[in-house]
């Protein structure tokens, strides 16, 4: 749920040296153990479908941490807790939707995707828009939107793993992108999204047990919640206000897109095709929020933790909100506890790359030309030359333009929300919703999102304290679909296939 | 009644949505976000989130059935989350009453915003899930419709994708 701050978080982060012996011998052995299982997973790979939704599908609980592990980025375990230490509370509200949100995705649209899957061997999501509908226009527009935030998401995370690899081995940047970058494109090239779901079990496990040791170590160290929060009241009461110092208006922002925009991140959508069982759906929701909750445990305690500890003397003055965490680790708490987190924090970003990988590679070999009228013959070959030239084309960008970066990686959440979830998570509980009130939703989230944030980032132009341009792109993008679609109902009962049809009513 | 179920979300989450853009439109305004901006929000979400979750779990004839308790649960959750957090005074302070650990306030919105609904939803979503959502019936329905389609491909008629093309 929270990549796109990751990226400004890793990017603005100088993370410390930490190549202590203790955190190098964990590094190594998370790199061969992800290795391993990319050669396992490589040896199961032999078709298009194996490699974009693995195959005959994947179990509920490999999936469901499968699913954990790429909602999650490194900002849960650096940005996001030094997001918290500068503004308090307030940045609580990007987390909080996480009680809502995977079961909110299951009603609207884990179901619905699942079966449509199995009615037609569907493998992507624009697969999904183009069947609901029966539009190549729609399928290929909003995979071109897809193909935008992904471009984004793969040069933000190839610098977020250099910047962790190099603070594990000091290695350097940009060694430090390319051993990243090599390591997870072995496994997104050879064994698909298979090997990037078991690495993800792999990562999320690794996430989930630093989260927790952390967070027991915290309130360990700083006496309980309670005497935590007493040290930061008497010296900054409004870090523990119900905003924070945020305005309302701002955490309710973040509430929003981080909610109802969940319902758009195709790293997670696209896990829906990939359960072996459609009737374990059943349990799905109740485990992924969870394992995001164990996950998230370490966002919160550390944030306020360490506000706590600089507050009561206990700990240096923070150089800059973003080394909350890695001051926490190298000052504070055992040696190994650090190892562990910072492979964590690779984890995460290799999880993300590879997710997003995955997807775009589906978007050029599958999708385009579906929106063409074309198949490639080979799509599994073309999979992965195309994964291997997302990967490079993401490692250079990286090394050369840090600005253009973060400027890439700022919008993937926003575009991905304001241009799918009116057309998707709507569209496919809406008989009404039309072909072309889906693509002018799709064209407005994209338009509205590229145009705000470039003119936000190049300060032409300042939003009102509160207001993001992801924000009010996914409001508009709904608006024009509701519009559209009105204005055009008399087109919606031809524009879906029985099938279909029985897929929305079930 | 399924379909007035989903009629009632579609048009409960137009308006909440825009409540928000309401709230987003007002922010523009000179001299400053009114007070007001904040609640179409702290209003306007929960409507929508509810909303969207009711059009998901409505299913024909039968509607929401049993979900409607946890879906009012949670939206009042939400709703009565964010108006205490806009409403209550500010009273933190060194002498604050702490609520498992966090004053009243912050305690309201991290256990009430970010846990309950934890407790209820998921819960009621594995509880309802063979009448609500899907069944063995229902999973046989879609794959005897998926195996027509291969027939017709095989046979060289109709090929389901092609219908897109119309688009």
């Amino acid at each position: 749920m929270i990549q796109t701050a990751s990226v400004s978080a890793l990017l603005q982060v100088a993370l410390p040296n930490a190549a202590r012996p203790a955190v190098v011998a964990v590094g190594i052995l998370y790199f061969a153990v992800v290795l391993g299982i990319s050669v396992w997973a490589a040896r199961r790979t032999r078709t298009a479908r194996d490699f974009f939704v693995a195959g005959k599908g994947i179990g509920l609980v490999a999936l469901t941490v499968a699913s954990v592990s790429v909602s999650v980025s490194g900002f849960a375990f650096i940005g996001g807790p030094g997001f918290i230490y500068a503004v308090g509370l307030g940045a609580m509200y990007i987390v909080l939707p996480a009680a809502v949100t995977n079961v909110m995705g299951a009603w609207v649209l884990a179901k619905r995707m699942r079966l449509l899957g199995e009615a037609r061997s569907l493998i992507t999501i624009p697969d999904a828009i183009g069947v609901r509908y029966r539009s190549r226009a729609a399928q290929g527009l909003s995979a071109v939107a897809i193909l935008v935030g992904i471009v984004g998401y793969m040069a933000t995370n190839a610098l977020a793993m250099g910047v962790v690899i190099n603070s594990i081995f000091g290695v350097g940047l940009g060694w430090g992108i390319w051993i990243g970058m090599g390591v997870t494109l072995a496994y997104s090239a050879s064994g698909g999204i298979l090997a990037g779901i078991y690495n993800d079990v792999f990562q999320g496990t690794l996430m989930a047990l630093a989260s927790v040791l952390v967070f027991i170590f915290v309130l360990q160290f700083g006496g309980g919640l309670g005497e935590i929060s007493r040290t930061i009241l008497a010296h900054d009461p409004a870090f523990l206000g119900p905003w924070g110092k945020l305005t309302p208006l701002a955490a309710l922002s973040f509430f929003f897109v981080f909610s109802m925009g969940s319902l758009g991140q195709p790293q997670a959508v696209h896990k829906y095709y990939m359960l072996r069982d459609p009737l374990q759906l059943k349990w799905y929701p109740l485990l992924k929020t969870l394992g995001l909750v164990l996950v998230l445990l370490l966002y919160f305690s550390v944030g306020v933790g360490v506000k706590a500890f600089v507050l009561s003397g206990r700990l240096a003055p923070l150089a800059s909100p973003d080394q909350a965490t890695p001051a926490l680790l190298l000052n504070v708490t055992p040696i190994i506890l650090a190892a562990l987190v910072f492979s964590g924090v690779a984890a995460a970003t290799m999880s993300a790359a590879n997710s997003f990988i995955n997807i775009g590679a589906a978007v050029v070999t599958h999708d385009l030309p579906v929106a063409f009228g074309r198949r490639v013959k080979n799509e599994l070959r073309w999979g992965r030359t195309v994964t291997v030239l997302i990967a490079i084309a993401a490692a250079i960008t990286a090394q050369r333009s840090g600005t253009m970066v973060a400027f890439l990686g700022i919008f993937g959440w926003g575009l991905f929300a304001s241009t799918l979830v009116p057309a998707l998570a709507v569209g496919l509980n809406w008989q009404g919703a039309t072909r072309a009130g889906a693509m002018a939703s799709i064209a407005t989230g994209l338009i509205v999102t590229l145009a705000l944030e470039t003119v936000a980032y190049w300060k032409v132009f300042t939003f009102p304290a509160g207001v993001t341009a992801s924000a009010v792109a996914m409001v508009s993008s709904f608006l024009v679909f509701f519009v559209v679609s009105w204005l055009t109902r008399r087109n919606a009962p031809t524009e879906i296939d029985p099938d279909v049809r029985l897929v929305m009513e079930l | 009644m399924g379909d007035a179920t989903r009629s009632t979300a579609l048009v409960a989450l137009f308006i909440g949505i825009a409540a928000i853009a309401g709230g987003y439109a007002a922010a523009f305004i000179s001299g400053g976000t009114p007070v007001w901006a904040a609640w179409l929000l702290a209003l306007g979400i929960p409507v929508s989130l509810a909303a969207i979750m009711i059009l998901g779990a409505a299913r024909g004839r039968r509607g929401i059935g049993p979900l409607k308790l946890p879906f009012v649960f949670v939206a009042l959750v939400l709703v009565i989350g964010f108006v205490a957090a806009l409403a209550l005074p500010a009273t933190e302070g060194p002498l604050s009453t702490l609520w498992l650990g966090l004053p009243a306030r912050a305690a309201i919105v991290i256990y009430g915003v970010g846990l309950l609904p934890i407790v209820v939803l998921p819960i009621a979503y594995a509880l309802t899930f063979e009448t609500q959502t899907l069944s063995a019936e229902d999973v046989e329905r879609v794959r005897a419709l998926a195996r027509e389609n291969q027939a017709a491909i095989e046979s060289g008629a109709t090929e389901p994708m092609d219908n897109q093309r119309r688009g």
